[in-house]
């Protein structure tokens, strides 16, 4: 009796140590044979049922795993459905394991950047199966959207800029717009804020905070003088910049639209000090699991600057802003997300400014002041649904802002306000298809004294979209979408169709084609006087080639736009005679309107970006040509816009030199001349054709920036020093006329070469930049 | 006799197919856990990946085991930490996030959090410069909440404390600040227990390593 329960004893333990290791499986069958001479019912019966699981009887399944082209996959795990029964394939693809199951089982392949597969197999079935398997969609095998887009961001590993290079780039000045204003397709406007891109005036390009159209993303400005953007860099986490094209989901844009996409999460960097030669800021940061607060507030006054950098203006009262804002973001459940951001910010400048109007006598100067006031609040919750198959993304926002200018003496006053909604659902497919359908309504309230009267007008503005986005296979994509638009001040109703098709040509290149139809409400200083005028139009066609292969992109894309119904101006002397052009910047129109204006704009740009050639050294060269005329506005004949400059060429180097922690920027620009009016070609009895013939000099511009972190009792601090236009050129913008036409004059930079240092220090041990290397 | 039936009967209720099967989940972790330790930082993505196969059989075969699905995506990030490009360690961390958020489902605990933070720091140094900012956050939320989750757990203090001596001293990093916590890390390894011989223990021999690298 003691003999058997020894027995059974050892074969127990033997069972549990060595139960599934198959090269001993081979061992168990050995043990029971040699064990079966023991003729004892129970003791067989034992054996029996401890080995049968173990698969003496078992049968070998066998077969190959490849790819499509029918090449070996090593590496790859076949098992069996709840079953521990598998093996991974060897160098040839080949599989062979042993399993205790009978009759059917369900066979699972899965490979890394394979689709999973799965089949139902009769075991015993002797013929081997070979398994081709499918690859996953990737950045390399799968095409995506390009045409007309210019992305910076994490999330998407392909992409030509990282946020990071926004505060990077050398005559950026860590501002998003002017970052923008380097990349390919954009005129750069050196007297005036915005983006003007392809043809397009700054007023046609719209900047979109998650979703929501901002009302004044500049710092409010007067004529001649350049603002920055209002946004700092690190409340986003993508940037998509879109030089026309642009999806079904936006609208009220005839160029472009700027995407800023805000973080979800702050980090928990406690208290931070900023302070540079104009302007002093404190942030604070604080993060908990669920949520995170972010407030800043600054000061600045450009009165310190001013003192060491000579100005080509007179000004009477020092630029300056004052401002703060909060952000807080609330995980509201698994997959829910709250963010609420405002923020207030008052500004003022004033400056002697040639008085273009000034008659015989008059002093050719007039003091112009302006103090701005703005409130902008935007919050967005995203959320989905159904394992992320669902996603919602819904959004509120509301700004005002005010400007209270004074020309000489009289006072002229401006505000405007928008709240808008909007509400966007996601359909997620299979196979990187979508579905997505919108809906967004804004209430505007506008009001401009001009001359004592003040105009006032209010616009209900609707609009709903639909967008699809389809694969046909991994190299060909289809995004189609609509977008239909309503005001209640023209009392119009627009259909805008928008398409867009890439094609994969390679396992890095890839064409994309866009075309859309794009409307926008005219300029409203037309609208104070006759609301009955139309949506104006524009129409993109776009194509584009790119290759991004190791760290080098080179992208080209060339765009025709046709544009139509633009607002046009009777320009008729107060006799019925055709007048000449006025090119007073401060004018307001008061004439006749309608929406005959046309117009066109053609060109091709070139993106080279180089990450590898040189080691260490990151840069990046644009070239954008664009042909471009209009008739519209005020313009008594078609000529290539003021805002026009057919040649744009931008060359940006970067180094990061990690022994002393230094990231050094170097940035050249050129900008080829652009038209001005010279009134001694229109006189009466000269040709229109003559009408913006002149063209100012090329502006050229050489920017330096360098940044050094380093920590200072364990607190970390960031140096910076900055110089624009080294070289101390004397770029020229535009040149305007005297009003008996006799004198011109140039509108240029407010300064030349000028310099900039300052510094942020983050008083918190836990703040840190994390550049853990392994 | 009695004896024997009282045995058999208990063999034949061991016996049963729940016994049967955590012997064999038992032998099966065990081996790959072998087969785990086997490899070192020099060997080859792949057998990282043929490893992690192994973890992911056992937990195709056992739904309620976080464990086999820990250890599979701990595999995916040594594959993360050495495989050829950014595009194929990302493929990695992919994965590991895959088994990171199938264990997440099962149980919640202090290893899953250092996990969590072991990937964070993985995606971090694919592309540093541009990734600190988003996993670097992560990285501390995940060692964090291993160290209040369990502070006898040595772990998060050995990857926090490999992060910063790899951390520029201006970035705040280097063996001021990450000697003082691969020391902790060291004391707690010295005592620590894991609940089963299937749990994790691994990094003892890491934070001897980084240790010599300290000022005695």
């Amino acid at each position: 009796m003691n003999r058997i329960y020894t027995v059974i004893r050892s074969l127990q333990r033997h069972v549990e140590t060595q139960h599934l290791a198959s090269q001993q499986r081979q061992q168990f069958c050995i043990v029971n044979t040699l064990l079966t001479p023991v003729r004892r019912k129970v003791l067989r019966l034992y054996i029996m049922l401890l080995l049968v699981p173990a698969g003496c009887w078992a049968q070998q399944i066998q077969g190959r795993v490849t790819d499509q082209k029918g090449q070996p996959l090593p590496g790859a795990n076949v098992f069996l459905r709840g079953t521990y029964d598998g093996a991974n394939t060897d160098s040839t693809g080949a599989f062979r394991f042993a399993t205790s199951r009978k009759d059917t089982a369900t066979l699972l392949v899965s490979f890394i950047g394979y689709e999973p597969f799965a089949q139902k197999i009769t075991i015993g079935n002797t013929a081997p199966p070979t398994i081709r398997l499918t690859e996953t969609a990737n950045e390399l095998n799968t095409v995506v959207i390009s045409a007309g887009v210019f992305e910076a961001s994490d999330e998407k590993r392909m992409t030509m800029l990282k946020p990071m290079d926004i505060v990077t780039t050398a005559g950026g000045g860590a501002d998003i717009t002017a970052v923008m204003n380097l990349l390919p397709g954009v005129q750069r406007v050196g007297e005036q804020p915005g983006l003007f891109v392809r043809g397009g005036a700054g007023t046609e390009a719209k900047v979109i905070i998650d979703g929501m159209i901002v009302q004044n993303p500049f710092f409010s400005s007067l004529p001649d003088v350049q603002t920055r953007g209002r946004f700092q860099p690190f409340m986003f986490k993508g940037t998509a910049f879109s030089t026309g094209g642009y999806s079904a989901q936006y609208g009220q844009a005839l160029s472009s639209v700027l995407l800023l996409n805000t973080i979800d999460k702050g980090q928990n960097n406690g208290l931070s000090i900023g302070i540079n030669l104009v302007s002093a800021n404190v942030s604070y940061d604080q993060a908990t699991e669920r949520s995170s607060v972010s407030a800043t507030g600054y000061y600045s006054n450009l009165k310190p600057l001013f003192a060491l950098v000579p100005q080509n203006v007179s000004w009477s009262h020092v630029p300056g802003n004052a401002g703060s804002s909060l952000t807080y973001r609330l995980k509201t459940g698994k997959t829910g997300l709250l963010k609420v951001y405002g923020m207030y910010s008052d500004s003022w400048l004033g400056l002697a400014t040639r008085n273009p109007i000034a008659a015989d006598g008059d002093s050719p100067f007039v003091n112009l002041r302006q103090y701005n006031r703005n409130v902008f609040s935007t919050s967005s919750y995203t959320d989905s649904w159904n394992e992320g198959k669902w996603l919602l993304n819904a959004g509120l926002s509301y700004s005002y802002d005010t400007d209270a200018t004074t020309y000489d003496t009289q006072d002229f006053g401006r505000s405007s306000q928008r709240m808008q909604a909007r509400t966007v659902i996601t359909r997620l497919l299979p196979r990187n298809n979508s579905v997505l359908f919108g809906a967004e309504a804004h209430r505007l309230t506008l009001s401009n004294a001009f001359n004592g009267t003040t105009y006032t007008l209010h616009d209900t503005y609707g609009a709903v979209f639909a967008e699809t986005q389809t694969y046909l296979g991994r190299k060909l994509a289809i995004q189609s979408g609509v977008r239909g638009e309503y005001s209640s001040l023209l009392g119009r109703f627009n259909v805008a169709p928008r398409l867009s098709v890439a094609y994969k040509t390679g396992p890095y290149s890839q064409v994309s084609a866009a075309y859309g139809q794009f409307y926008q409400t005219p300029d409203y200083q037309y609208l104070y006087r006759n609301p009955n005028l139309n949506f104006e139009r524009a129409d993109h066609l776009i194509l584009n080639y790119q290759v991004i292969k190791n760290k080098r992109t080179f992208r080209i894309e060339a765009f025709h736009k046709n544009y139509a119904q633009l607002v046009s101006e009777f320009v008729r002397n107060p006799d019925g005679t055709p007048a000449n052009f006025d090119a007073n910047p401060y004018r307001f129109p008061i004439g006749q309107t309608n929406n005959i204006g046309t117009g066109y704009a053609q060109g091709f740009d070139v993106f080279w970006r180089d990450q590898t050639t040189v080691k260490g050294l990151d840069y990046w060269i644009t070239y954008s040509y664009v042909d471009t005329k209009r008739l519209f506005q005020n313009y008594i004949a078609t000529a290539t816009p003021t805002f026009i400059s057919n040649h744009n060429v931008s060359v940006i180097m970067k180094r990061y030199i990690e022994k002393i922690t230094t990231n050094f920027g170097l940035t050249y620009t050129f900008t080829s001349g652009r038209p001005y009016y010279n009134p001694n070609r229109t006189r009466p009895g000269l040709a229109d054709s003559q009408f913006l013939t002149d063209r100012t000099p090329a502006v050229h511009n050489v920017s330096f920036s360098a940044s050094h972190v380093t920590r200072i009792k364990k607190n970390l601090l960031i140096l910076y020093a900055t110089a624009d236009n080294l070289l101390n050129t004397r770029n020229v913008f535009a040149y305007r006329y005297t009003p008996d036409g006799k004198e011109r004059y140039a509108v240029g930079p407010t300064s030349y070469r000028s310099f900039f240092v300052g510094g942020i220090i983050m008083l918190s041990k836990k703040a840190k930049v994390n550049v853990s290397e392994l | 006799m009695k004896t024997l039936i009282i045995i058999l009967i208990a063999a034949l209720t061991a016996n049963s197919p729940v016994w049967a099967q955590s012997a064999q989940y038992q032998q099966a972790m065990t081996d790959a856990i072998t087969a785990m330790r086997s490899l070192n930082e020099k060997s080859a993505a792949t057998e990282f990946v043929a490893t992690a196969n192994r973890f992911e059989r056992i937990a195709g075969a056992e739904p309620g085991q976080w464990l086999p699905r820990y250890y599979a995506g701990l595999l995916y990030v040594y594959g993360g930490f050495s495989g050829k490009d950014a595009a194929e360690k990302d493929r990695y961390l992919d994965q590991a996030d895959k088994y990171l958020k199938e264990a997440e489902a099962i149980d919640k605990n202090d290893e899953l959090a250092v996990l969590n933070a072991y990937i964070a720091q993985a995606r971090m140094v694919v592309d540093p410069m541009s990734r600190w900012q988003e996993y670097g956050p992560k990285f501390s939320e995940g060692v964090q909440k291993a160290k209040a989750m369990n502070p006898a757990n040595p772990r998060p203090y050995l990857l926090e404390g490999s992060s910063l001596m790899y951390t520029p001293a201006q970035f705040g990093g280097g063996t001021d600040t990450a000697c003082p916590l691969l020391k902790q890390a060291a004391e707690k390894f010295a005592t620590f227990k894991p609940a089963t011989n299937l749990h994790p223990t691994w990094g003892k021999s890491e934070v001897e390593g980084l240790l010599t690298k300290c000022p005695k």
